[in-house]
């Protein structure tokens, strides 16, 4: 969707070096047009990725993140991204419990030859992302909310452990 | 004799060969112990076990390397051995494991809760074959074992130590409930309550890292990424989105290694009900690659290796 | 000044003074009680037990923003704002021994050279409305560190609480102004029962524990780090009594930068953690915990009190003892050395 329409949203993207910001600019190169909200940063590969980059970014306010990698069994380095797949399932799968929808995060496979899947991808994960709205944050944005954080303290909210 | 009594036994055959022994001994009032370091058979007399023997002592072998240690194990401190073997971080032959069948142990949670008033007032305490005879601030109260186990003992399936050298006591069928209630209660909340909920609790977080500290499978120790400076990961800030980005740092960093021990959930000075998250995270290891930490020697965590096919792994068809 | 509230009353007194200022009251959640921001509305619990933090967050909050820096431009000169404390507060039924805690900072945080203004603002506009307590805790020894259960030191006013209500007196002229509330009646005979209240919590906790030999015993162990790894041995080096001990004031200074903003914040610092005496070359002078533990035990029980007239840089609280994840004693750390021989 065109970035003027609406106030972007920010999306972090964290793209393997070989594969998918190749993948990127492929896309470029040919001129797929896509939503603007996505800030990409390059790694090397998506083994580099620790899963907490990802929990970092949401818990610093970002509205959605995607990490893209070569396929399994095409990773540059030969094993990274297969170490990738399993840390970021695990992330994919624990979000839920914490209260962050896990929809915000997704990773997915691009190759350096993929242009027009890259431009789906990022497309898709956008138009998802805007579907969610901004990220609730952790922290209360005032004093009101901190005020009302108290009060919920102060009412004994209960803990299912805990009473 | 009593199973304290062939505790004592063991312990003393092994004494000369070991640095010292780990155990507990009586706190600082009667309804809590501390852990014990055996050298002698001084110190030996003053050995206890039983359902105030909370502590995981695991969690002091890897400050031990290079020493012969002997550690008193229940049947959830063993997965904490097994796991540091299987991560060898400590070396069987350093280790000799006196490992009990434990019955459980009680939560001060669910005590308090229990008792007419609190028991910082404790005055007096009469460990029975199931019940718990309380005095607190003049007043007497029994209480049933069974009603204040911690969690983590109602839903058991290892009582018995699963490793060890010498196993003291009787041997149990462990009949664990299936899950428990309060987790099954949390997760079934809707993505905005749990966020709340870990909003509000998080508020009260003080950020003393003794769930850290107190985890046997937390090793970085002084090089922790928590308390890095270089990186900076986490913000000095108390506030309560630094203090949950430090649970998802802990908890991913155990993710195919929590043995489930408690032990975090326990030291919380502000009763943060942490192992919401780690029992969470187990759930989705064991879905995703049908393996507990802890249960089993000669396994590699999950997260330290790969398969070229995973079965259970979508591979993100967009 | 004495007064009498009733229990009703005093929820309503702080419904009162929550309109100006800003309350921390203890409350329960989760089964455990810390102190909160009061609203009208609220809960508290008073007197199940002490709250499990202390109330030192009123003079020493465990994050506060120094000063501010905002860029325009990179090329703009950056504009720096002192964010000093605003405001009143009061903290109403905290335990004489947390109200305590501040009159350790007073010689440190305040004196002929220093003037710590953060700490100085809100010390001073800060009101605390202490309840003195009916019983000890089994690690409660506030009557062997100077002090007891209705110490009136480091309060403004402080409650007794007889039947239905609480005999108020103040000990400040802060306290006094408290007491002029029309929640407060007339106190009649009641004072003496809150004496002897005051009397009876006294002698439960029974014969104090002198420690008068400590600064000096605790040095001579100085050197002996056998004694202090056998000390330390089941410590976890983890900081619960630090952060929970209404006395404990080391702090650390960091900045936090978000693009073209940045904020300078103090946040609590403990002893028992690694880095808290790093060195940017990589040394540290306190590699392990046996080190660290000797440092805060010397600290509260030595090095303070030779520093400052022999005054104790513990307030017998007892919170380190049943928050610590281990048990860890300091009172039997202490004794320990005192009763050291070769």
């Amino acid at each position: 969707m065109p970035a003027q329409d609406v106030r972007e949203l920010r999306i972090v993207g964290f793209l393997c070096n070989w594969c998918s910001y190749g993948g990127a600019d492929t896309a470029g190169v040919s001129r797929f047009t896509q939503p603007t909200d996505l800030r990409i940063i390059r790694v090397p590969c998506s083994g580099r990725i620790d899963p907490l980059f990802i929990v970092r970014s949401l818990m610093n306010g970002a509205d959605g993140v995607l990490v893209s990698g070569c396929h399994p069994r095409d990773c540059h380095y030969a094993e990274g991204n297969f170490y990738a797949r399993r840390r970021l399932e695990m992330l994919k799968r624990f979000l839920p419990i914490t209260g962050i929808d896990a929809r915000r995060f997704e990773f997915t496979w691009v190759s350096a030859s993929e242009g027009q899947r890259w431009q789906h991808v990022v497309t898709e994960f956008t138009r998802r992302i805007h579907e969610l709205g901004p990220a609730p944050t952790f922290n209360p944005a005032s004093e009101a909310d901190w005020n009302t954080l108290a009060v919920k303290a102060g009412q004994g909210q209960t803990c299912p452990c805990h009473g | 004799m009593s199973q304290l009594d062939d505790l004592k036994n063991a312990i003393k055959s092994h004494l000369g060969e070991l640095e010292c022994v780990i155990g507990w001994e009586q706190g600082y009032d009667p309804l809590h112990a501390t852990p014990l370091f055996i050298r002698t058979e001084a110190d030996l007399e003053r050995l206890i076990i039983g359902p105030l023997a909370v502590h995981n002592l695991v969690t002091y072998l890897t400050g031990f390397k290079g020493k012969k240690i002997g550690v008193v194990v229940k049947g959830c401190d063993s997965k904490s051995v097994i796991q540091l073997l299987n991560e060898n971080l400590i070396k069987r032959e350093e280790v000799v494991i006196f490992g009990l069948c434990c019955d459980g142990v009680v939560s001060q949670r669910k005590i308090r809760a229990a008792l007419p008033a609190d028991p910082g007032f404790v005055e007096s305490v009469d460990i029975g074959a199931s019940d718990l005879k309380v005095t607190v601030a003049g007043q007497a109260a029994t209480l049933k074992l069974a009603g204040v186990l911690a969690d983590k003992c109602l839903i058991c399936a290892t009582p018995d130590a699963i490793i060890s050298d010498v196993l003291i006591g009787t041997a149990h069928t462990p009949a664990p409930a299936a899950s428990l209630a309060c987790q099954d209660e949390f997760e079934a909340k809707s993505d905005a309550e749990k966020l709340a909920f870990w909003q509000e609790t998080m508020s009260r977080c003080i950020r003393c890292y003794a769930c850290r500290n107190a985890c046997p499978m937390c090793v970085c120790r002084d090089y922790c990424i928590a308390t890095s400076r270089d990186p900076l990961w986490i913000s000095q800030d108390n506030s309560p989105a630094e203090n949950m980005m430090f649970q998802m740092v802990h908890v991913s960093h155990l993710a195919g290694r929590c043995t489930e021990c408690g032990e975090c959930e326990r030291a919380c000075p502000v009763d943060i009900p942490l192992m919401l998250l780690r029992r969470y995270m187990n759930k989705q290891v064991k879905d995703v690659f049908e393996l507990q930490a802890g249960t089993a020697l000669e396994q590699t965590p999950p997260l330290l290796t790969f398969k070229v096919e995973e079965e259970r792994i979508n591979e993100r068809g967009w | 000044m004495e007064r009498f509230i009733t229990k009703e009353n005093l929820i309503r007194l702080a419904e009162e003074l929550s309109a100006t200022c800003r309350v921390l009251a203890p409350v329960a959640t989760c089964g455990t009680v810390t102190f909160r921001r009061f609203q009208p509305g609220m809960t508290l619990d008073l007197h199940s037990r002490m709250a499990a933090v202390s109330p030192k967050a009123a003079t020493f909050p465990q994050t506060e923003s120094l000063l501010t820096v905002k860029r325009e431009i990179p090329e703009k000169k950056p504009e720096i704002t002192e964010t000093l404390p605003e405001g009143k507060s009061v903290v109403i039924g905290c335990r004489p021994c947390g109200a305590r805690g501040k009159l350790i900072f007073n010689p440190v945080y305040e004196t002929d050279k220093t003037k710590d203004p953060y700490f100085i603002l809100r010390r001073d506009n800060t009101v605390f409305i202490s309840l003195a307590c009916d019983r000890p805790e089994t690690t409660c020894f506030c009557h062997s560190v100077g002090s007891g259960p209705a110490d009136a030191n480091g309060s403004d006013v402080l409650l007794t609480l007889v039947g239905e209500g609480y005999v108020a007196r103040s000990v400040t002229p802060a306290g006094e102004d408290v007491l002029k509330s029309a929640l407060f009646t007339d106190a009649g005979d009641k004072g003496k029962e809150a004496d002897a209240k005051n009397a009876k919590a006294r002698e439960m906790m029974g014969e104090a524990h002198d420690y008068v030999s400590a600064p000096e015993k605790l040095l001579a162990r100085f050197d002996d780090m056998d004694f202090w790894q056998a000390q330390s041995a089941k410590c976890i080096s983890c900081g619960a009594c630090t952060y929970m001990c209404p006395t404990c004031y080391c702090f650390n200074i960091t900045d936090d930068d978000q693009g073209l903003e940045s904020r300078r914040i103090r946040s609590w610092d403990n002893c028992m953690s690694h880095t808290f005496t790093l060195e940017g070359s990589g040394h540290n002078p306190r590699p392990t915990k046996a080190h660290r533990l000797k440092n805060r035990v010397g600290h509260k029980f030595s090095y303070y009190p030779d520093l400052h007239g022999g005054v104790m840089a513990c307030c017998g609280c007892g919170r380190c003892i049943k928050q610590c994840p281990a048990g860890v004693d300091i009172r039997q750390i202490v004794k320990a050395a005192q009763e050291y021989s070769e």
